[in-house]
């Protein structure tokens, strides 16, 4: 399984146009910014979504039109960040696919904070009816702000090994 | 230079600096931070243009996000800060680097002008056009100063 698995990630680093992105000089930082942008976007909303619904800024909008107004930019934001990152693996997929830090963030916990972050987004629907939130949504918007700093933690962490 | 380098030196910017861990979590919060300012600014200037969010009115939709922007903005300046500190003379004569602190600055400017005329904006039957400009220049230059951030990343080896 694994030596399939690096057989592929092999093959990735080594497509022509990956090739050109790792040696040109310029082009890696615009591989890094299109997944930072994408993310400025994603987590932006996501988070704005979940201090709503832990009680931030109960005056000015209910949590159900907060998450229906940024549902679009949202998701538009993952879809460029996923490009980036993609990109941003495969100038070097053999490597990180053995790093420890990108295995928690790949393997555990962005699948963890990409589910409860989709579960939060469809139950602000119900939970965001009133300014007031119920206690549940609240633990649940604590939790997943919890979730995407962990994300980024293990991130940040990556060029340590 | 002198101060840069009387920054550097500083036995608390030192350790940090030299800490693994220390200067991981600076640099998570530094990232945590833009994603924070840039992505709710974006969110606002995208409104302003017609965009995003056009079920909600322009000013409670500002009122729900600007405190997260400046939040954003006080973690992006402390971690920020202690990031150049580190490594001072190598950052300041850097044209890069002063090219992204001429964006941030004017990004910001832009942004506090947006935030000043919201209300006004709001009341208008229309955005007016002007509005759309100023919100366009915001965007862009936020989306340009973390361009120019990951460049001086690039110039700067080490870092």
């Amino acid at each position: 399984m694994h030596s399939w698995l690096v057989g592929i990630c092999d093959r990735l680093q080594n497509i022509r146009l990956v090739v050109w992105l790792v040696t040109a000089q310029y082009a890696y930082p615009f591989i890094q910014w299109t997944h930072l942008t994408g993310l400025s976007l994603w987590l932006g909303t996501t988070l704005a979504l979940d201090f709503r619904l832990v009680g931030a800024g109960k005056r000015f909008q209910t949590a159900a039109q907060l998450s229906d107004a940024l549902f679009s930019w949202n998701w538009l934001g993952l879809g460029i960040a996923v490009l980036g990152g993609f990109t941003l693996f495969a100038t070097a997929a053999v490597g990180y696919i053995d790093n420890p830090a990108f295995r928690l963030k790949l393997g555990v916990l962005l699948p963890l904070a990409l589910t409860w972050h989709i579960f939060v987004q469809q139950k602000s629907r119900t939970w965001g009816r009133t300014p007031e939130t119920p206690a549940v949504a609240k633990l649940a918007g604590l939790m997943e702000i919890v979730l995407w700093v962990s994300v980024a933690a293990a991130a940040v962490w990556i060029p340590n090994y | 230079m002198l101060l840069c380098e009387w920054l550097e030196q500083i036995p608390w910017i030192v350790t940090i600096t030299n800490s693994a861990v220390l200067i991981s979590l600076v640099w998570l919060i530094h990232y945590l931070g833009f994603f924070l300012l840039v992505g709710t600014t974006a969110v606002v200037d995208l409104r302003v243009l017609g965009a995003a969010a056009r079920n909600l009115k322009l000013a409670p939709l500002a009122g729900q996000l600007f405190p997260l922007t400046w939040i954003g903005l006080g973690l992006v300046i402390a971690s920020g800060f202690i990031m150049f500190a580190g490594q001072a003379t190598t950052f300041y004569p850097t044209a890069v680097f002063r090219i992204k602190m001429g964006m941030v600055l004017l990004a910001l400017l832009f942004g506090m002008i947006v935030q000043r005329n919201l209300p006004v904006w709001d009341r208008a039957p229309s955005v007016p056009a002007a509005a759309k400009w100023i919100a366009f220049a915001s965007l862009t230059l936020w989306i340009g100063a973390i361009l120019a951030g990951l460049e001086v990343a690039a110039f700067i080896p080490g870092i």
